[in-house]
Order: C-alpha cells, then sequence, then structure tokens
C-alpha cells in the first residue's frame, strides 16, 4: 500500500502540524461573537440612592 | 489489476513540487480571516455560526480545566472536515489518507490527555483501569485488558481515519470503473452502477463528516477522563 511508503512519512507530519498550527487557529480565533440578548422579563435592579450631587 | 487502484493513494509529485504540500496549503483560502468588523458576509457569518455551535456542542462534556482545548480541538475539526469534503471531489487528493497525517495527530494528542491526567490526579487516572464493580478474581486480567484498551487508543484513532477514507475512496473508484466499462456492452447496468454510484457519493460525504467529527469527539472524551 502506498500509504506506507515511508519516504514522506516525516515530512507529511511535519508539514502538516506546521500548517495545523500557524494557519488554521487566527481564522479560527478570528471570529468573534456578539452577546447573546436577554430575555426581556429581567427586571433592571433598581439604583442604589446616593448622596453626593450629580456632578 | 487490485493493486493499480491503490495507486490514487500515493502522495503525488508534480514537476518536483509534491502536491500534499498544495492539498495541504491551498484549502484555507476558502476560510477568510475575519476583520475586527461587526458585520460579516454571508461566508463568514456562516462559518463562524458553524465554529460557535460546534465549540459549544464539544465543549459541553468537559470541565472548565478541558476549556483551554477549544482552539486545538475546533481547529482539528475544520482541519479534517475541509481536507476530507474537498478530497470527494474528482481528481483531488486526500492528505488524510495518508497514514503518516493520521497518527500524527492522533499519537501526540492522546498523548497529551493522557501525561495531563497523570500528571493533575494520578490517582484517578489510574483509577480509570478499573472498572467498578468488577469481581476480585478478575482484577489483574482486567488491568492488563485495560491499559492496553488505553495504548491501543491512538493507533485506533489515526487508523480508523485512514481506513474509512480510503475504503471509501478505493469503492468509489472501483464502482466508477465499473460503470465506465459496462457503458458501451450493458447500458442499462452502467446507469444502475451509476445510481449506486451516486449513493455512494452521498455516503462518502456522510462519512467524511462523521468520521472527523468522531475523531475529534473521542479526543474530548479522552480529555474529559483525565482533567
Amino acid at each position: 500500500m502506498p500509504q506506507l511508503n515511508p519516504a514522506p512519512w516525516f515530512a507529511i507530519l511535519i508539514f502538516s502540524w506546521l500548517v495545523f498550527l500557524t494557519v488554521i487557529p487566527p481564522k479560527v480565533l478570528g471570529h468573534s461573537f456578539t452577546n447573546e440578548p436577554t430575555p426581556l422579563n429581567v427586571k433592571k435592579a433598581k439604583p442604589e440612592p446616593w448622596n453626593w450631587p450629580w456632578h | 489489476m487490485a493493486l493499480n487502484f491503490f495507486d490514487q493513494f500515493m502522495s503525488p509529485t508534480y514537476l518536483g513540487i509534491p502536491l500534499i504540500a498544495l492539498a495541504l496549503s491551498l484549502p484555507w483560502v476558502l476560510f477568510p480571516t475575519p476583520s475586527s468588523r461587526w458585520l460579516n458576509n454571508r461566508l463568514l457569518t456562516l462559518q463562524g455560526w458553524f465554529i460557535n455551535r460546534f465549540t459549544q456542542q464539544m465543549l459541553l462534556p468537559l470541565n472548565l480545566g478541558g476549556h483551554k482545548w477549544a482552539v486545538l480541538l475546533t481547529s482539528m475539526m475544520i482541519f479534517l472536515v475541509t481536507l476530507k469534503m474537498l478530497g470527494l471531489l474528482p481528481y483531488t487528493f486526500t492528505p488524510t489518507t495518508q497514514l503518516s497525517l493520521n497518527m500524527g495527530f492522533a499519537v501526540p494528542l492522546w498523548l497529551a490527555t493522557v501525561v495531563i491526567g497523570l500528571r493533575n490526579q494520578p490517582t484517578v487516572a489510574l483509577g480509570h483501569l478499573l472498572p467498578e464493580g468488577t469481581p476480585v478474581v478478575l482484577i489483574p486480567f482486567l488491568i492488563i485488558v485495560e491499559t492496553f484498551s488505553l495504548l491501543i487508543r491512538p493507533l485506533a484513532l489515526g487508523v480508523r481515519l485512514t481506513a474509512n477514507l480510503t475504503a471509501g475512496h478505493l469503492l468509489i473508484q472501483l464502482i466508477a470503473t465499473a460503470a465506465f466499462v459496462l457503458l458501451p456492452m450493458m447500458p442499462t447496468v452502467a446507469i444502475l452502477t451509476a445510481t449506486v454510484l451516486f449513493l455512494l457519493t452521498l455516503l462518502e460525504v456522510a462519512v467524511a463528516m462523521i468520521q472527523a467529527y468522531v475523531f475529534v469527539l473521542l479526543l474530548t472524551l479522552y480529555l474529559q477522563e483525565n482533567t
């Protein structure tokens, strides 16, 4: 079986790991995802009263 | 004659360039690197959606320690699925039919999960070697069996991928040859064979995706045991 031919084994291994480590993760990590929108029935907490002026 | 069909798996060289290098480096043109824009085009949105959902599904069985592996596992899935789907097109070469590639990925990643397990929680990791509830008499035998099954995992991972793809490609080539040869002599049989070929190709598409998924899934399972 030609897959058992030992000649390009190491080269294939090194090259595939090289591609796997350098090319793909930047493309995967580049995707950014927005936060899930919160459902409507979540109540906002009432603001605590404060004793200093606005500005 | 049978040996001729295996020639499709020889690592091809053309004008001195090993074509497997092209087969490994060019598919990533299909995955544009996202910019910092929030609004992407359709292709990026689709890929981003897939990555998001897949990562979420994959990280479900893992505890927080295993979440560090998210990038690696997602990259692995994209790598395998892209290479295999492209390899199903006619006249393309599938690098994942090469045993060297699959073993080269299976052995280090499996070894990493085992070493992590042995470093962080050696008792639990070794405890996996003995299933609960074994009769006392069977304990030594079962430990040997479990150790062997642990050690054979990387071999199984790599060879499973290689063998499934190789067998699929071989079948496609065989049936295609049969249909082509039968066409002048018995057109009806040729049409039937062509139908079989079509169905087989659909199967191969499914197998390609499933096998990539299985590879990654098993890695997550090994990781789950060991984190």
